[in-house]
């Protein structure tokens, strides 16, 4: 009977997020600190020829000014393609080329005004269908002698990062088989996470030439092994701290600008350094999501059963894909979505714009090709007068069906989820014409997602046990808001029996909390968990050893309950948790063992490589989340306006460890992806980004929230802890597409590009009636 | 934001002498919700912000039914909104300065901030126009009153020369039963600016129409006023009306908007304004 | 040039000198380490700093610090004291309404002048009052929820 895991427990952070406690690295005032600013690149593509810093040097309050000279490491997660600050050439507006740290923001600002650079302007490249034409500019000419990950494969010569590629079965024979062949196009546009914190970072240096940085990021160790590749500094000398994160969504995975206050804080007489951005900076400073051009060709059945599927995907990467080319991977290996198809050709190409940088965003990659794959699904179903639900469970995976890699599954919960869904927005029950001008209709989306990551990284954890019998729990994975702080405590909970008010968890602190690859990819319940089970788990079983000593009853007859050890037959043997945690003492006074500090450490078991040719492989990914979303909107079709009034969501889970800090993270999901599906679009126009403020990149608020039905499924993950599995990135990718579905059932009209702002959905109406 | 002197006189001749000292170096704080995001982003940055909330008469509310309605220089849209007298005799008002940005925004923008901005979208000028609203002004060489008509000369530009400033805006009484409707098309429902805005006073069976975010200026549709003299609405005439009113007006294509769609929502929201302030309704 | 101006902070009268172009949010956080307010825009469309003046709530980046001179601010450290948190702030933990938190400190005072000003608020009236803080982790229904909760209480915890 578990005690603390399955419960709703509530956050452990709340009461310090309440009150407006929490220090977020902006809030952060070290004694000394200097400001930065960054000096940005008017060209979306340029040679820079001469960079001035003299008049900026000079100005009273200037302490340091730096350009790409210092920092000449090129550094990235997955392809090492990035420099902090740009040297030779500038590949997006806004790029940084030179840095200032001054006594104040507003001196900083003007130092950077005094910043005089030259540049030659290059041709640019602002579609990925521009850059992979063969005489496209290059934009990294040097691609061939970039250091990268083994399952990333750029193309030297060329504007492609990365081309992963899925050959399955024979396609050309599926299509000659397939009663009906469709082609269908696609397009995603960039968008931003907009967390409410804006990036900052602060960094120091002491006279041993020891860094500390501090910054919200989603993955301090991740963020220290860049540094120490940029800077050639050994991993010893870097600590990195990440204070409290106001919102991630993959915008504060990896690094962004880190790399920009160290060579400040290196020449500023040991003062630490804050460089803070601004809203605009973010927009054009930090990770968007990558835009996306999709066709699909899917070969039928008459009967409705996908034999063939062919897709081609264009990820605009932007100028640096370091990030982005894993972005395309990921979506090469889940290309057809969570269906069952013998014959599949995958083609996913990473390619460079001239746009800011991709990267991370909740879902890589997930939430673009699911648009046009549910979107396509739907157009197929439609074509052959199948109902949309009914094609999806005909070609759904299930219980030993095979994916595009071969991979063959179990615990296949998209049934279920899928009956739940449809159960709950009433599919079958349709009120069309509400007026003469409003129309409604439903819309379903299903969707899979694994954790996008290399197959042999780890997570670690370290349990404490105080003098009291009180506990630490330390971990890097960070708590973006998603609850990772509680639901770590309530693992560490249900293994020590300990009230979750006696363990207190601390994040965040490359020189004391033990390794964590990185908060992202829906993974930490699953790794980290499994680590704090382990940790938990090594310190119980030295109380035990030391209990059985101190009893002389073996360790089978012995038992940990509510905080203590106890034996399985005389209860009156009995030792608190506090007797044991700094050893054991015999009778004759000498003590044993020492303090229990308990480790542990955990990598997803038998992850492996696909092959290079065939995207083929039996276990590429840890494991598979399914879940599904139905919509109903209402469109006032003189206007073209949408109105989603419910979305229906099942996913399953496994296992929730706590159910609603699951519905939380589904609800905000669920309006995230209506952002994305109704109002957001980054407007870059020649490199330019037209709109980077809220007044012009509109996000969802409090009036835009539909009504929301939630369903927990749970057919647990054998290698989860207690089964579960991840949720925080699914719970955004089929929104957009359950909407577009809904929309095409309301009006008869495909909205094949993202945002479906009124005035597509008015145009098509147009065009349809002519 | 760069360094300014921060000025705040209690009168308005203090402040006439202030701003005709220092003339285009000078800018009027009052609300501040347009102003300081143009001084933090450098677009102005002036050497005097003149506050002018310290002057008794410019923060009223006076209303009786002979002159009408008088809302002084730095009453902010949420007294508006908020105030009985506006509630029952100006509906139309209250609609309008609650689509104005968020309740936080309402507590600082004011209604003379809003048409001294004068950007082509403001949300407060149609109804004005409909209205037929009067700009009361006092400058170096005494007051004056500008129809609002007038008040508007270019994107972002007013009639004010150096020296000037507005005091309040004068809503002149209606004798007879009249409805006023205000529509605004955003890309959301709410905080957002208006990518096409119309208004529209029925009286008896006089119909006024304004029209903003689809021309330089806010402006009023006489032509298509004209089109609807006497006559009854029905269906048909409310499409001619929406066509005329796209002759009156020159809307562009910009960040938030297509010239094409703007055109297409003018034709409904006419339609739509004048189906509803006659009582009838959209379905 | 510095200007003094005399207002109270969550209940303490204070006496400063201000340079005019420093916004009141930078006051708050740099002069008086009150870091509730945020900075999430600097441009009045995110509210992450709302803040009450004359319990009024305003996005306390298009105020400047020189205009709190005679006013009453209140920001989201004068809601609570060492031992009890407001009603709303309660309500918030209780309805899960919280989660990376960097949007709460705004959210809570929005919330709370929307109670003050009326007591008994529909679904709409408390989503209009909120529109203007963004959000980006909730979806919103939780917030709206616990102050709906709120009201129905009538205050009382």
């Amino acid at each position: 009977m578990l005690k603390y895991v399955g419960k709703s427990e509530k956050r452990v952070d709340g009461i310090k997020k309440v009150t407006g406690y929490v220090r977020y690295t902006d809030d952060l005032k070290l004694s000394g600190m200097l400001y930065a600013r960054i000096k940005k690149s008017p060209y979306p593509h340029a040679k820079i020829l001469r960079i001035d810093t003299s008049k900026a040097e000079k100005l009273p309050g200037v302490k340091v000014v730096i350009t790409g000279k210092v920092v000449p490491n090129r550094v990235g997660l997955y392809l090492e393609d990035k420099t902090f600050l740009a040297i030779n050439k500038v590949r997006f507006i806004g790029e940084p080329v030179a840095a200032v740290a001054a006594e104040s923001e507003e001196i900083a600002e003007e130092a950077v005004s005094l910043i005089e650079v030259d540049y030659e302007e290059l041709p640019a490249i602002f579609s990925p269908l521009e850059g992979i034409k063969p005489d496209a500019p290059i934009i990294h000419e040097d691609l061939g002698s970039y250091k990268h990950a083994s399952i990333i494969l750029p193309q030297s010569g060329t504007n492609i990062s990365n081309h992963y590629k899925i050959r399955k079965g024979d396609v050309e024979k599926g299509f000659k088989e397939a009663d009906f062949v469709f082609e269908n196009d696609f397009h995603v546009p960039h968008i931003q996470h907009s967390a409410i914190e804006n990036h900052c970072a602060i960094a120091q240096v002491d006279p041993e030439g020891k860094i500390t940085v501090w910054a919200g990021c989603q993955s301090p160790y991740a963020v220290r092994r860049t540094l120490a590749v940029a800077f050639d500094m050994p991993l010893n000398k870097i600590r990195v701290i990440s204070p409290a994160i106001g919102g991630g969504f993959g915008a504060k995975a990896g690094t962004t600008l880190e790399g920009i206050v160290i060579p400040l804080a290196q020449q500023a007489n040991y003062r630490p350094v804050k460089l803070s951005f601004s809203r605009e900076d973010v927009f054009t400073n930090t990770f968007i999501r990558q835009g996306m051009y999709a066709r699909i060709k899917t070969g039928i059945t008459k009967d409705g059963k996908i034999i063939a599927e062919e897709n081609t995907f264009y990820w605009d990467g932007g100028a640096y894909t370091e990030y982005g080319v894993n972005i395309a991977r990921a979506g090469g290996y889940a290309s057809t979505g969570p269906y069952d198809i013998p014959n599949v050709k995958a083609d996913s190409i990473c390619v460079y714009t001239n746009h800011p940088v991709g990267g991370p965003y909740r879902g890589f990659g997930m939430s673009e090709i699911h648009f046009a794959i549910e979107q396509n699904l739907d157009i197929v179903a439609h074509k052959i007068g199948m109902d949309p639900a009914e094609f999806r469970r005909k070609n759904a995976l299930k219980d030993g069906s095979a994916t595009v890699t071969g991979q063959v599954l179990e615990n296949v919960g998209l049934m279920q989820c899928l009956d739940k869904v449809t159960e709950d927005i009433e599919w079958d029950k349709r009120e069309k014409r509400v007026s003469k001008i409003k129309y409604r209709g439903k819309g379903i989306a299903c969707m899979y997602k694994a954790p996008s990551m290399p197959n042999n990284v780890g997570s670690s954890a370290i349990v404490k046990i105080n003098e009291d019998g009180t506990v630490n729990l330390l971990v890097t994975a960070m708590d973006l808001g998603q609850g990772s702080d509680t639901v770590l405590t309530q693992i560490a909970a249900e293994v020590l029996t300990v009230p979750i008010s006696q363990i207190s968890i601390m994040t965040g602190d490359t020189d004391c909390t033990p390794y964590e690859w990185q908060t992202v990819a829906s993974r930490t319940t699953y790794c980290c968990g499994n680590s704090v089970k382990r940790a938990a788990e090594d310190a119980k079983n030295q109380m035990l050893r030391l209990a059985s000593l101190k009893f002389g009853i073996s360790e089978e007859g012995l038992e940990l309950k509510d905080g203590q050890i106890i034996s399985k037959i005389y209860p009156d043997k009995k030792v608190k948790i506090a007797d044991l945690a700094m050893g054991l003492t015999m009778p004759d006074g000498s003590g044993i063992h020492g303090p229990i500090i308990g480790r542990g450490a955990f990598i997803p078991p038998d992850v492996k490589d696909t092959d290079k040719e065939t995207g083929q492989g039996d276990k590429p990914v840890a494991f598979w989340t399914f879940g599904v979303q139905a919509a109903e909107v209402e469109v006032d079709i003189e206007t073209g306006e949408v109105k989603v009034l419910k979305i229906a969501a099942a996913y399953d889970v496994g296992k929730a460890i706590n159910p609603e800090l699951i519905c939380t993270q589904i609800e905000g999901g669920i309006v995230q992806g209506l952002g994305s599906a109704l109002f957001e679009e980054m407007k870059i126009e020649k490199g330019k980004v037209l709109n980077p403020s809220f007044v012009d990149y509109k996000i969802p608020t409090a009036g835009d929230v539909p009504e929301m039905k939630i369903s927990i499924i749970e057919n647990p993950e054998p290698t989860g802890p207690w089964g579960a599995r991840g949720i925080a990135e699914p719970c955004m990718v089929p929104t957009a597409p359950a909407i577009a579905n809904a929309v095409f059932d309301a009006i008869g009209c495909r909205i094949n590009s993202l945002p479906i702002t009124a005035e597509k959905v008015l145009k098509a109406i147009k065009e349809k009636k002519r | 934001m760069k360094e300014f002197e921060y000025l705040k006189p209690d009168s308005i001749k203090e402040t006439i002498s202030i701003l005709s000292q220092f003339g285009e170096k000078a800018q009027i704080l009052n609300g501040g919700t347009d102003l300081i995001v143009d001084m933090r982003d450098k677009i102005i940055q002036p050497e005097y912000l003149v506050d002018i909330k310290a002057i008794p008469q410019l923060n009223r509310i006076t209303y009786n039914k002979q002159d009408g309605l008088n809302i002084g220089a730095t009453v902010t849209l949420n007294e508006i909104s908020n105030s009985k007298v506006v509630q029952t005799n100006y509906p139309i008002l209250v609609k309008a300065c609650k689509t104005v940005g968020s309740y936080q925004v309402r507590n600082r923008a004011t209604l003379v901030g809003n048409i001294c901005n004068a950007s082509p979208a403001a949300d407060t000028a149609p109804p004005l126009l409909v209205l037929e609203a009067k700009v009361n002004i006092i400058g170096p060489t005494g007051e004056k009153i500008v129809p609002i008509n007038q008040f508007f000369t270019g994107v972002k530009k007013n009639i004010l020369k150096k020296g000037e400033i507005v005091t309040s805006i004068t809503i002149p009484p209606i004798k007879d039963k009249w409805t006023g409707v205000y529509l605004k098309q955003g890309r959301k429902k709410e905080v957002d600016l208006a990518t096409v805005g119309v208004a529209v006073v029925c009286i008896r069976d006089e119909v006024r129409i304004a029209l903003g975010a689809v021309a330089p200026v806010p402006v009023r549709a006489f032509k298509t006023e004209e089109l609807l003299k006497g006559k009854t609405i029905d269906e048909s005439l409310l499409e001619k009306a929406g066509k005329s009113a796209l002759t009156e007006i020159s809307p562009i294509s910009d960040v938030r908007s297509s010239q094409e769609y703007r055109e297409e929502i003018i034709k409904v929201l006419v339609r739509r304004a004048i189906l509803q302030a006659k009582g009838g309704h959209i379905l | 040039m510095k200007h003094k101006i005399r207002f109270t902070i969550n209940g303490e009268v204070k006496e400063m000198e201000v340079q005019p172009n420093k916004t009141l949010l930078k006051m708050l956080r740099e002069d008086l380490d009150l870091i509730g307010a945020k900075e999430g825009c600097g441009a009045g469309e995110c509210g992450a700093c709302t803040v009450l003046v004359d319990n009024e709530p305003v996005n306390s980046c298009l105020m400047l610090a020189v205009e709190a001179d005679g006013k009453e601010i209140l920001t989201i450290e004068g809601l609570s004291d060492d031992i009890n948190l407001d009603s709303i702030q309660e309500s918030f933990l209780k309805h899960n309404a919280i989660q990376c938190g960097y949007c709460t400190p705004g959210m809570v005072m929005s919330a709370k002048a929307l109670l003050n000003r009326n007591p008994h608020p529909t679904e709409e009236d408390v989503k209009e009052a909120l529109a203007g803080n963004l959000c980006r982790c909730t979806g919103y229904q939780r917030i709206i929820n616990a102050v709906l909760d709120v009201a129905k209480k009538g205050g009382k915890k």
